[in-house]
């Protein structure tokens, strides 16, 4: 039905995480658990996903010996995001 | 999780997600008010030391700005590991008044070598005024922009009077660029 939305961003989790990640410069893996409320093996996942399409940048580095990770949304996924949005809109319009 | 959602709970989810990234702008009001009160108790003070007591070292009275910016760093510090995110905004406001505190420093420098501590406080005046004025168009607060507009109106009227009343003028502009904005934040949901 929606053939036209992008499938990387049409999942409700990989959205989830890009709409957190469009609007700040760079976020912590334990912050975007605590806003989805999703668990740390999905995130995981579909993090994952997000980076292979190169939508993101994660980046794995040590604070305070402790391991953490960065996500950061990346230029391809600012504008994937904005088609996506367009996309969106277009269909509620014609609804 | 499901991947058969509607555009509509797709925009939904989007805006909820956006919500939970709001930065919370009155954080920002516990720097205004810390350095506000700061400044303004070491103005006055200084103004009682040299005015009232005649001591002559009333500028040591400015060593506390030392502390308060060891507090900021602290704060700051802890500040960005319970958030766990950065937002440019955040960035923005930290970066400019990094600036403002570096130009302070330089200024104190190039006042002791050569302009002269009489002539200091509209300098001093100016840059409270340039931080308070663009940090209110960052974060789209009106009162710090009046603040920072009536701090340069300040700086003028620094120019036509005598040093001791110059620390009560340079009192007023933390009182309407620190202080005041900081307690309007503070009250308010932005």
């Amino acid at each position: 039905m929606f053939k036209d939305l992008d499938p990387i961003l049409h999942s409700q989790l990989r959205l989830a995480i890009m709409s957190l990640l469009i609007s700040v410069k760079e976020a912590e893996f334990t912050f975007i658990k605590e806003k989805t409320n999703a668990t740390a093996g999905n995130i995981s996942v579909q993090v994952q996903k997000l980076k292979d399409a190169n939508y993101i940048e994660v980046t794995k580095q040590f604070k305070d010996n402790y391991p953490q990770t960065i996500c950061k949304i990346t230029a391809t996924g600012v504008k994937a995001f904005e088609a996506y949005v367009k996309t969106l809109q277009e269909y509620i319009k014609k609804s | 999780m499901s991947e058969n959602f509607s555009p509509q709970q797709s925009l939904q989810l989007i805006q909820t997600m956006i919500e939970r990234t709001k930065t919370n702008l009155r954080e920002n009001s516990f720097y205004f008010l810390l350095w506000g009160w700061v400044t303004f108790g070491a103005v006055l003070t200084q103004f009682f030391l040299k005015v009232v007591l005649e001591y002559r070292h009333h500028y040591l009275v400015w060593l506390v700005t030392i502390i308060a910016l060891v507090i900021t760093i602290i704060y700051g510090n802890r500040q960005n590991k319970k958030q766990g995110y950065k937002t440019y905004l955040g960035e923005s406001m930290g970066n400019l008044w990094m600036g403002i505190g570096i130009s302070f420093f330089i200024l104190t420098i190039i006042i002791s070598a050569g302009i002269g501590w009489l002539h200091a406080w509209p300098f001093f005046i100016l840059f409270y005024g340039l931080g308070t004025f663009t940090s209110g168009k960052i974060i789209q607060f009106k009162p710090l922009v009046v603040g920072g507009i009536i701090c340069w109106l300040l700086a003028i009227t620094c120019v036509f009077v005598q040093y001791d009343y110059q620390l009560l003028i340079a009192a007023a502009a933390i009182l309407s660029s620190y202080i005041i904005p900081g307690y309007l934040i503070k009250s308010k949901h932005l």
